[in-house]
Order: C-alpha cells, then sequence, then structure tokens
C-alpha cells in the first residue's frame, strides 16, 4: 500500500494505492496518523487504486472518520472499486462514510 | 492440499498464500477476492490468538468435491479452545461514534461464504468454511 497525502489550501487530499492487509496494516495505521490531528479537518481519499481492504484497514478507516468527526471536519473517500464497495456495504461502513 | 505450520508467529501472509496459490482455489478475480478476505481474516485470527506468544502449528488445507463445485478451506490449530462463530455479530446500523473499533473479522467471513462451521476435535480447533465456486 503506497499513500500520498497532499496539501492543498483547507483540502488534505489522500491517494491510496495497492492492498491493506495483514502485512501492512500497521504501517498503513501509522500512514495515515498525519490525518488524525488539526481543527477542521477537510479529507479527500482517492480509492482509485485501493484494490483490497482486509478487516485490518476498516480499522484505520473507522478510527479515521470518528476523529474527523470529533473535530467537526469532513471526509469523503471516491472512485472505490466495487469489491472494496462491497466490504464498505456489508459491514455497514458506507453508513457511516461518505463514499461518492 | 494441505500443510502444517509449525511455528506460526509472524507467519500469516505465508499461510495464506500457500492457500491462495493452492489449485482448488478457483481464477475468477470476484471469488479470489473474497476467498483472500475470508482466508486473511480466518488465518489472522489464529496466528494472533490461539497461542500465547504464537508458539504452535496451523494445518491450512483447501480440497474440493467429486465434481469440483463445492471449495472446503479447513483450518486446525492445537491452540486454546475457542468457537470465533459463539461471537456475536456487530450491529452495523450504528453510528461510527457507537461502533467499536474491531471485530469485523469473522463477520467478514460469514458474510463472504456460503458456510462457516468449528468444532473441536481430538484437542484441536477445527474451522471449515465452504463456497459454491462453479454452477
Amino acid at each position: 500500500m503506497d499513500i500520498k497525502i497532499i496539501k492543498e489550501g483547507q483540502k488534505t487530499i489522500v491517494i491510496l494505492d495497492g492492498r491493506i492487509d495483514t502485512s501492512n496494516a500497521e504501517k498503513f495505521q501509522n500512514d495515515i496518523a498525519p490525518l488524525l490531528v488539526g481543527d477542521n479537518p477537510d479529507i479527500d481519499i482517492d480509492c482509485s487504486g485501493m484494490t483490497y481492504t482486509s478487516s485490518q484497514g476498516l480499522r484505520s478507516f473507522l478510527t479515521l472518520q470518528k476523529s474527523v468527526n470529533a473535530r467537526r471536519g469532513k471526509m469523503v473517500m471516491r472512485n472505490m472499486n466495487p469489491q472494496v464497495k462491497e466490504v464498505f456495504d456489508i459491514t455497514g461502513f458506507s453508513n457511516i462514510i461518505s463514499i461518492i | 492440499m494441505k500443510k502444517r505450520f509449525n511455528p506460526i508467529k509472524d507467519r500469516a501472509s505465508e499461510i495464506i498464500e500457500f492457500l491462495m496459490d493452492s489449485p482448488d482455489i478457483p481464477q475468477d478475480e470476484s471469488l479470489r477476492f473474497k476467498l483472500r478476505l475470508s482466508i486473511e481474516e480466518a488465518v489472522e485470527n489464529v496466528v494472533s490468538y490461539a497461542y500465547d506468544g504464537g508458539i504452535g502449528w496451523l494445518e491450512a488445507g483447501t480440497s474440493l468435491d467429486n465434481d469440483s463445485l463445492i471449495l472446503t478451506i479447513e483450518l486446525r490449530d492445537a491452540g486454546t479452545p475457542f468457537n470465533p462463530l459463539e461471537k456475536a455479530d456487530p450491529d452495523v446500523t450504528l453510528s461510527a461514534e457507537e461502533r467499536a473499533v474491531g471485530g469485523l473479522g469473522i463477520f467478514l467471513c460469514k458474510k463472504m461464504m456460503d458456510s462457516i462451521s468449528y468444532r473441536y476435535e481430538d484437542g484441536n480447533n477445527v474451522l471449515t468454511m465452504t463456497k459454491k465456486i462453479a454452477e
């Protein structure tokens, strides 16, 4: 999993590429740590390159969404592939994370 | 085919790839996604929790029925007796604030596979998952 974090004015663009699984879940959690700080976050996550996530990845996304909510910010995930989207649907994450 | 991994500490990825490389696993990408996810969650459970410190073995295997329609994945370990299916499913209607972080692994297995069963046999935990892979 490669992750790029780009600041564009008030917005934070995140580009995900690859798989989030057992082998790299801890690294991913560390990689997104910069997104867990700061006031009024506005985070836009491009998921077009994310080919797979296990429950480990879901943990990180829920932690991130909770953090964004607590800081009265907003977050969207976009361009999710259908199979990854199904994982978010089944687990109810589609209801708590804005997926466009 | 099946193989016994011993010890299993830090070897989840290797065990997952062993199963995914089995000739019993179909090539269809959508099926492979579901199978990989189920295998990963189930293997990760054993590697992380079955033994104190991960010192112990896991036997991982795949098989097909006579008509090659139904794939069976079986995981066997001699760790602490534990039935992962007894755990209540998460409430997927809760808000982000109400949701606990974690507890989704076996739930995903249940959703992705056609059946999942557990038995304690000869001092072993045995988890069996099946999936229809052809018409």
